[in-house]
Formats: structure tokens, C-alpha cells, sequence
């Protein structure tokens, strides 16, 4: 035997697939690794209220809780409402938080998983991922609080109600590609942290979650450049139009920019993401 | 000839030092080595069914050495070659969550580790056994004592069978009646796997079950040996 031979099944460790691959492959390694994930959104999904003593409920309550106080503050500042405001920014402060979560929890998903990541090594892309539909999971359970509300005001629920989890998964979509982007650098610097708190804080305010898209309509230049410009316009407005049952009346334009801009996003984060985790995993 | 199962070539790490932004900058005008060279042109080879111990002060890169042998961080320059498949064992019970119970905490250690859904649910009767929880396996994880959670976490992390084990520095955890139980479970698995690669204080221990032993210092190979004489060069270190 020579000396080389020994060596023929001795692979190098850690071998990275290429990055121009990274967006479809994360989606084969996601489902390659499926009990991994389901135990990980379990854990984030069962920890989130555990300690509390209404639970899940609190998933419910919050955004409730959220759009009466900006109903109250509306009626102080603009005065008589629409009679479905505060279902508006209910659907709103559902919407924005699926991807809001989302973002700032795919953010720190390196950061908070030193653990693990120092152990053992799996694709890290588990984490941004399994962080998302956790979010949506979370999400989701809040949107059965719109069931008692379409009975409170009587409105005849419809297959057009469809568009609130789609609303849902694709702000999540939104928020992980962005997040990946960010994810590996945040390793680096934890300023990025602190910028994307504050980011998703001022989003919520440019994002029509106290306002609607119809309001915006009204106020000229300014209003329809924020319609053209911010992706997160699509999925609240959708999930709005679900609820009152109708199809949507956003142009189309505007949901293939978001869903265009969701993709994007997500090419360009896992292709970041994949790239530089593997390096950024030292500054842990 | 035995084959070769890890081949460690040329491998150095450098890990950075300053973490804020304006130190980058400072450095770089200064052109000032601003890393800690953690390993430095590492050659190791380790044969089939080899028990090699890893000795030297805290901080001369053991630990690393092992999360690139298992492929956590990758090398900045230097290959790192190995057959068959690895597994270390270090921080048991990492990924706990207090909030779920026993059970549930050993699926997702288990899916960590990377055990498939079939293989878990059929060895957790095996651990629930050897944990000693008992009825305290369907209580919330937070309720335990530290020497429960260690145990549950041996328990999950021991019922692997990898081709090659990496041990850190977990040898007798837990209260000192459970203590020889896992070093029992460890000895084991060592004995079970082909090859078992152990960072360890214990050098009564290591002289014991190792073929060789590594001692390294300040992210070098000093020498490697029979044990004895290598932990003989570690006293002559300081």
C-alpha cells in the first residue's frame, strides 16, 4: 500500500457549497434538516410566553392591546375614524410583526446561538430559517383573534381571507432575506443590532400600519412615493383587503415589486449569509 | 499500515483581537498585528483506532484545535482532512430550553447532535434509564438541579456511536455518585469508537487509555509522544 492511498476517503472538513448555489440550496438543507428545525421552533415558539400566566394568549392580546391604544390616540389626533380603524391596525401590528420579529430575530441568529454553533457543526442557515416560521407560527396564532372580531362587525367571512397568511409568510419572507444579509456581520459588530432595532421601530411608522393605504392616497406626492417605495405596503394592504373580503385593489405593480423585492432579498442574503458565516462564526 | 483518519496540514487560526471599528482603523495605520494567533502551523496524523490525549495550559489551543478537526471553524490557511464521521462532545446539555420538559429537551439536544426523528424515539428509553430522572423526565427543565441537567445531557450526548470522538473536558459531571456512572459511560464510548481524540486535565486518566499524547503550547505542537514522557515535557514546561 502506498502512502497516498490511505487518504483516498479522507474528506476536508467543512467544505462549503458555493454561494451562487446558496439560494436553493438552503431551501434542500431546511427540508434535509426538518427535525432539527421542528424541535428549534419549538423551542422558540414554547418559550416565548411560557413563563407568563396567560400563555399564548399573550400573542392575541398584544396586537389587541396595541390597536386600541393607537385607536384612542387616532380619534385624539385626526378624530372619527373609520369604523374598521382598529381593525386595520390590528391586521397592521400582525403583519409588521411577523416581519419585524423576523428581521431582528434572523439578526441575532448567530449571535444567540453561540452555544450550539461552538459544539457542533450543521448548516447555520437553520437558524435564520427555523427563527422565521417560528415568527409565522407566532404570527398566526395571533390572526385567529380576527375570527370573533369579522363576527363583532358582521362581516361575511370569505375565501379572501386567504390573503392574511399569505400576508403573514410573505413579511416573514421579507424580513429573513434582509436579516441574512446583516446576520454574519452582526457577529462582528453588534452595532448592526442596535441600528435594526431602531430601523424596524422607525419602519413601523413608514409602513402603513397606523395609516392604510387609501389614506395615503390622499396626501399627494409624498404619500404614493412611500405606497411605491416600501415593499411592506403589499402584504398589510393584502391582508386589510382579505379581511373586508374583497379582492385586492393594489395595483399590480406594486405586489410583483414586493414579491420581486422579497426574492431578491433572499437570493442576495443567503448568498451573503453563506459566504461569510463560516468567517464570522470566529468573532463569537 | 493503518489507515489515516485525520490528517491535520500547515493548519494556523488567527482570531481577531479588536472588536470595534475604530480599532480596525487605528491598526491598520499603525500596521499593528492586531490577532491572537491561536494555532500556529499545526502537522498532526492520527491513525485508526488511536486514543490520543490532548495536554497544555489554558489557552494554548486545544479547544480550537478540536472545533477545527470537527469542522465548527474553518482554518485560515492549512487543510483539514478526515474520514469517516466525527462528533465532539463538550457543553453537554447546550440548547436547553428550561421552558420545555425532560423529554422534549432530550429531542432537541438530540436533533442538535444530529440524530435523525426514528433514531431518537428509539434510543429515548435508554436515556430516560440512564439519566436516573425517572418522573422528573416530564417536568419543565427549569425545576432541575444542575447535576439532572448534566446528567440528561451525558445521557443524550453518550448514545452516539461516531467513527471518531472528540472529547472536551467533560469527563465526571454530575454529583459525585453519578460522577462514576459517566465516567464509566465515557470510558465506553471511547473504547467503542475507532478513534477518540480527548482534551483533558486528567493525566492519570489520559496515561490510562491513550497510544499517544499531544502537548501543546501557546498554539504550537510541542511534542508528541508515549504519555508518560509527554506529560514528564508538560512539568518541564513551567
Amino acid at each position: 500500500m502506498t502512502d497516498d492511498k490511505p487518504a483516498i476517503n479522507l474528506l476536508p472538513v467543512g467544505q462549503r457549497s458555493s454561494s451562487l448555489s446558496a439560494p436553493f440550496s438552503n431551501i434542500l438543507i431546511a427540508h434535509e434538516y426538518k427535525f432539527l428545525m421542528k424541535n428549534l421552533i419549538g423551542r422558540t415558539v414554547r418559550g416565548r410566553y411560557r413563563n407568563s400566566m396567560l400563555g399564548y394568549l399573550w400573542s392575541v392580546l398584544e396586537p389587541l392591546l396595541l390597536s386600541i391604544v393607537y385607536y384612542f390616540l387616532f380619534n385624539m389626533l385626526a378624530g372619527n375614524p373609520d369604523r374598521l380603524y382598529g381593525v386595520w391596525v390590528l391586521i397592521g401590528v400582525i403583519i409588521w410583526t411577523s416581519f419585524g420579529k423576523t428581521l431582528s430575530a434572523t439578526i441575532t441568529s448567530l449571535s444567540a446561538n453561540k452555544g450550539i454553533i461552538n459544539l457542533i457543526y450543521f448548516p447555520r442557515v437553520i437558524f435564520p430559517i427555523s427563527l422565521m416560521f417560528s415568527n409565522i407560527v407566532l404570527s398566526l396564532m395571533s390572526c385567529i383573534v380576527i375570527f370573533p372580531i369579522l363576527y363583532a362587525y358582521g362581516v361575511e367571512p370569505s375565501l379572501y381571507l386567504l390573503y392574511i397568511p399569505a400576508a403573514v409568510f410573505l413579511s416573514g419572507f421579507l424580513g429573513i432575506g434582509l436579516g441574512m444579509i446583516f446576520a454574519p456581520l452582526n457577529c462582528v459588530q453588534k452595532d448592526v443590532e442596535h441600528l435594526f432595532r431602531f430601523i424596524v421601530r422607525a419602519g413601523f411608522f413608514f409602513s402603513p400600519v397606523m395609516w392604510t393605504y387609501e389614506m395615503a392616497l390622499e396626501r399627494g406626492t409624498f404619500g404614493s412615493t412611500l405606497l411605491t417605495l416600501n415593499p411592506m405596503v403589499t402584504p398589510i394592504t393584502m391582508a386589510r383587503h382579505g379581511f373586508a373580503g374583497h379582492s385586492t385593489t393594489l395595483p399590480t405593480f406594486s405586489i410583483v415589486y414586493c414579491i420581486s423585492f422579497a426574492l431578491i432579498m433572499w437570493v442576495v442574503g443567503s448568498m451573503i449569509f453563506n459566504r461569510y458565516e463560516r468567517q464570522a462564526v470566529k468573532y463569537l | 499500515m493503518t489507515q489515516t483518519v485525520i490528517k491535520v496540514q500547515n493548519v494556523s487560526l488567527e482570531y481577531p483581537r479588536h472588536r470595534h471599528l475604530l480599532s480596525i482603523f487605528t491598526s491598520k495605520m499603525r500596521k499593528q498585528k492586531n490577532n491572537f494567533q491561536a494555532l500556529e502551523n499545526i502537522n498532526i496524523e492520527i491513525k485508526k483506532g488511536e486514543v490520543i490525549g490532548i495536554i497544555g495550559n489554558n489557552g494554548c489551543g486545544k479547544s480550537t484545535l478540536l472545533r477545527i478537526i470537527s469542522g465548527i471553524i474553518p482554518p485560515d490557511s492549512g487543510e483539514c482532512l478526515v474520514a469517516g464521521n466525527i462528533s465532539l462532545l463538550a457543553g453537554l446539555g447546550t440548547g436547553f430550553s428550561g421552558h420545555q420538559t425532560g423529554r422534549e429537551n432530550a429531542m432537541l439536544y438530540g436533533s442538535i447532535l444530529g440524530y435523525s426523528e426514528s433514531q431518537m424515539v428509539e434510543i429515548l428509553p435508554e436515556i430516560i434509564e440512564f439519566s436516573e430522572l425517572g418522573a422528573f423526565i416530564e417536568e419543565p427543565l427549569r425545576t432541575y438541579s444542575a447535576g439532572m441537567k448534566a446528567r440528561l445531557g451525558l445521557a443524550v450526548a453518550s448514545a452516539i456511536e461516531p467513527d471518531i470522538l472528540l472529547i472536551d473536558e467533560v469527563l465526571g459531571v454530575g454529583d459525585p455518585n453519578f460522577k462514576e456512572k459517566s465516567t464509566n459511560r465515557i470510558m465506553e464510548m471511547v473504547k467503542g469508537a475507532g478513534t477518540v481524540v480527548i482534551v483533558s486535565h486528567s493525566f492519570g486518566m489520559l496515561a490510562e487509555v491513550c497510544d499517544r499524547v499531544i502537548l501543546m503550547e501557546k498554539g504550537r505542537v510541542h511534542s508528541i509522544g508515549i504519555p508518560k514522557e509527554i506529560i514528564r515535557n508538560y512539568y518541564d514546561l513551567e
